[in-house]
C-alpha cells in the first residue's frame, strides 16, 4: 500500500489549483482580447462602411480616417473589400482596392507570413491573392523557401499565377507536390487565356491530371479559341483525352463541322459515342441524323437514349422518331424512341 | 355596337380606289353617344392595365353639306385603321374620331401620315382636305365630353393649314406609381450597397418604397408582399432561415403573382442553376460578381416596357 502524508496531498492539489488558475485566468484574458478586437472591429465597420462606400463607388476623396491602425481594423477592412469583391464586378473598384492594399495592408500580412501559427499563414495567402497584393511577390518567393505545407505552396501557386504567370508555369513543371484534379482546375480557371492556352504547346508533357485538368478547364472557360485545341486533342492516344475533349466540345456548344466527330458514331467507347450523340445536339439535324439514327440502334442504352433524345430536340424530331418507331425491327432502339417521344408530348 | 361591328367588317386592304359598292352610309359608322362607354372602360384600364390609348380627330378643312362625300370619307377611314381601331362620327357630322387602343401618339402620327399621302395622291380624294388633331391619354383624369370640345376647339382655328396635325397635350402626363422593393441579402456591407443603389435609382414614373431584410423568414413575416403593389424582389437564391428558391416559390405560388418581379442573385455561375431559376419563375437571374450599372439598367428596362 503506497502511503502518502496529507500535507503532500495538499501541496499537489495547492499545484493543481495554481494551474487551474493561471489556465483560467489565460483563457479569461484570450477571450477578453477577442471580444475587445471583435468591438473595435465593429466599430470600424459602423464609422467607416459608408466612407469607404461614398469613397468607392462615389469618387468621394480619401479620408485618411481609413488608415488601419491594429489588427481589428485590417480585419473589418478585409469584411468591407471582400464583400464588394465578391458581389461586385466594377474595374475601378478593383484597383482602388488594390492599391490601397498594397499600399496600408502590406505590412500586416508581411508579418502575417512569419507567424508560426499556419492559419494566420494561410490567411495572409488568402488575402495576398484577393486583394492582389502583387508589391508582396518577392516576400512569397522567400516564404516559399521556408519548410511550408502543401497547402501554403498551393495558395502560393495561386499568388503566382495571378502576378506572375512565367513563374507560376515554371514552379507548376519543377514542383514536387502533387494535387488533385479540382485543385489543379481552381487554379488554372484563374489564368487569363492567354497564359491559359500555352498548356496546349506541350500538352504531351504534363503530367495525366494536369492534362486532364487543363481540358476540363478549357470546357468550363468556353472561349471559341479553344476549340481548335480541343479538336486537336480528339487524335490523342488516351481514350480518357478523347473522351474529356469530345466532353469539352460539348460543353462549349459551337459546331462548326460534324467530320470531326463521326468516327466516334462508331467507336469502341460507348462514352466517346454517348459524347457524340450529346455534340450533335448542337448540328442542324439534316447532317446529323443518318449518325443519330446509328446511335439509336447502339449497344448501350445511354447511348440510344441520349441520341433519341437529341432527334427528339429537333423540330421536326418527334416526326422522325415516329418514323423510326413505325420502320425499325430493333426493338430496344424502338423502346427508347417510343419513351422519349411520350416524354416530349408529356412536357408539351 | 356588335350589330354596327358587324356592318363593319370590312377587309383590311390597302388601297385607294374605292368600289361604289362598299361605299357606307354615315348611319353605318357608330356615332358619339355609342362610344362613350366604351371610351370610360378603356380610361380606367390606362391606369389598371397600362394601357395607352390615343384619340384622333379629322376635319374636313371645306366642310360641306353632301353627305356622299362624308361617306366616302367614313368608308376610306375605316377601310384604313386596324381591327382594334374604333372609328366613330361625331354628332355633329363634321368631325370623325378614330380610338388607337394600345398604341402611341407616334402609330397615330404614323397612321395620319399615310392617309394624308394617300389623300393626297389619289384623284377621287382631290377635293377632300383634310386636318387632325391627336391626344395622347395616359392618365384617368378626362372626360370624354372634354376630350371631345377640346379637340373640336383646336380644329376649329381657321388659321391651321390644311393637313395640318395638331397635338392636345393635357392628358398625357402618366400618373407616378408606387413600387414596393424588397432587398434580401445576407451580408450587410452589400445589402447597404443595394439599398443605396436602389434608393438612388430614377425610374420614370415610378416611385421605390425600398426595405431590406437579412433573411427569406424576416421578409416573408414583414407582410409587406401581401399589398397590391407592384414588387421588385432582388434577393439571392441562398439564404438563412428561409432560402430565396422557397421564397420564390411561396411568391409564384399566390394568387396575383403577376405583381412581382423577381431578381435571382447568385454566386453559381452554371447554365441548371440559372435554368432552375428560370424555370421556377425568376425574371432575371443575375451571377455575382456583377456590375451595379447592369442591374440599375435591367430594372430600368423592366419598368420601361410596362408603358408604350
Amino acid at each position: 500500500m503506497i502511503v502518502l502524508s496529507i500535507s503532500f496531498l495538499l501541496t499537489i492539489i495547492a499545484i493543481l489549483l495554481l494551474i487551474l488558475f493561471f489556465f483560467t485566468m489565460y483563457l479569461v484574458y484570450q477571450r477578453q482580447r477577442e471580444s475587445q478586437l471583435k468591438t473595435r472591429r465593429d466599430i470600424y465597420l459602423h464609422n467607416y462602411s459608408q466612407i469607404w462606400y461614398d469613397y468607392l463607388f462615389h469618387d468621394e476623396p480619401f479620408s485618411i480616417v481609413l488608415v488601419p491602425r491594429g489588427k481589428a481594423q485590417v480585419e473589418a477592412i478585409e469584411i468591407i473589400f471582400s464583400s464588394y469583391l465578391k458581389n461586385l464586378m466594377n474595374e475601378n473598384v478593383k484597383k482602388v482596392i488594390k492599391e490601397f492594399s498594397n499600399l496600408y495592408l502590406k505590412k500586416f500580412y508581411e508579418q502575417d507570413l512569419l507567424s508560426k501559427r499556419w492559419s494566420i499563414r494561410m490567411n495572409a495567402l488568402y488575402r495576398i491573392a484577393d486583394l492582389q497584393i502583387d508589391e508582396l511577390l518577392d516576400t512569397c518567393q522567400q516564404f516559399e523557401k521556408t519548410r511550408i505545407s502543401e497547402e501554403e505552396f498551393f495558395q502560393l501557386l495561386k499568388i503566382y499565377s495571378l502576378f506572375q504567370p512565367d513563374l507560376f508555369m515554371d514552379k507548376l513543371k519543377d514542383q514536387n507536390a502533387h494535387y488533385s484534379e479540382s485543385e489543379y482546375r481552381r487554379l488554372f480557371v484563374l489564368l487569363e487565356d492567354d497564359v491559359f492556352i500555352r498548356f496546349f504547346d506541350d500538352f504531351d508533357n504534363w503530367p495525366l491530371n494536369i492534362r486532364f485538368a487543363v481540358i476540363d478547364t478549357a470546357a468550363v472557360k468556353r472561349n471559341m479559341q479553344y476549340i481548335d485545341k480541343l479538336k486537336h486533342l480528339l487524335s490523342s492516344d488516351i481514350s480518357e483525352i478523347k473522351v474529356r475533349a469530345l466532353k469539352g466540345l460539348y460543353e462549349i456548344g459551337v459546331i462548326d463541322e460534324i467530320d470531326s466527330y463521326v468516327p466516334f458514331v462508331t467507336s469502341d467507347m460507348w462514352e466517346a459515342r454517348l459524347m457524340v450523340a450529346k455534340i450533335f445536339k448542337h448540328a442542324p439535324i439534316t447532317y446529323t441524323y443518318a449518325y443519330l439514327e446509328q446511335l439509336l440502334q447502339d449497344e448501350n442504352w445511354w447511348v440510344r437514349s441520349q441520341a433519341a433524345k437529341t432527334i427528339a430536340e429537333d423540330r421536326q424530331g418527334l416526326e422522325k422518331l415516329q418514323d423510326f418507331i413505325e420502320s425499325s425491327n430493333d426493338p430496344y432502339a424502338i423502346e427508347r424512341a417510343q419513351e422519349i417521344t411520350a416524354r416530349k408530348q408529356e412536357n408539351k | 355596337m356588335i350589330e354596327n361591328s358587324k356592318r363593319l367588317n370590312t377587309s383590311y386592304i390597302n388601297i385607294g380606289v374605292i368600289p361604289m359598292s362598299k361605299i357606307l352610309n354615315t348611319e353605318d359608322v357608330m356615332q358619339e353617344h355609342e362610344v362613350k362607354r366604351y371610351f370610360e372602360i378603356w380610361r380606367e384600364s390606362v391606369l389598371r392595365s397600362r394601357l395607352t390609348f390615343t384619340a384622333v380627330f379629322l376635319k374636313l378643312v371645306h366642310p360641306t353639306q353632301e353627305s356622299a362625300i362624308r361617306n366616302q370619307m367614313t368608308t376610306f377611314l375605316q377601310l384604313k385603321i386596324r381591327k382594334t381601331d374604333l372609328l366613330f362620327q361625331l354628332a355633329d357630322g363634321k368631325h370623325w374620331g378614330i380610338f388607337f387602343l394600345q398604341s402611341s401618339d407616334v402609330e397615330a402620327k404614323a397612321f395620319l401620315k399615310r392617309i394624308f399621302a394617300i389623300l393626297k395622291e389619289e384623284k377621287e380624294f382631290n377635293h377632300i382636305a383634310l386636318k387632325a388633331s391627336i391626344t395622347e391619354i395616359r392618365n384617368n383624369n378626362v372626360n370624354f365630353e372634354t376630350l371631345i370640345t377640346k379637340n373640336k376647339q383646336r380644329l376649329v382655328d381657321n388659321e391651321l393649314s390644311t393637313w395640318a396635325i395638331v397635338q392636345v397635350e393635357d392628358y398625357r402626363e402618366q400618373p407616378n406609381e408606387q413600387v414596393q422593393v424588397s432587398i434580401i441579402e445576407q451580408n450587410p456591407i452589400f445589402r447597404k450597397v443595394l439599398e443605396s443603389t436602389l434608393n438612388q435609382l430614377d425610374i420614370p414614373h415610378f416611385t421605390l418604397a425600398v426595405t431590406a431584410y437579412e433573411d427569406g423568414y424576416s421578409f416573408l413575416q414583414s407582410d409587406t408582399y401581401k399589398t397590391g403593389h407592384m414588387h421588385l424582389i432582388v434577393m439571392n437564391d441562398i439564404l438563412p432561415r428561409k432560402n430565396g428558391l422557397e421564397i420564390l416559390h411561396i411568391l409564384r405560388n399566390m394568387p396575383n403573382e403577376k405583381k412581382f418581379i423577381i431578381f435571382m442573385m447568385s454566386e453559381r455561375n452554371s447554365e441548371i442553376a440559372a435554368l432552375n431559376a428560370y424555370e421556377g419563375g425568376v425574371d432575371e437571374y443575375i451571377v455575382k460578381p456583377f456590375n451595379l450599372r447592369l442591374l440599375e439598367a435591367k430594372i430600368k428596362r423592366t419598368f420601361a416596357r410596362f408603358w408604350l
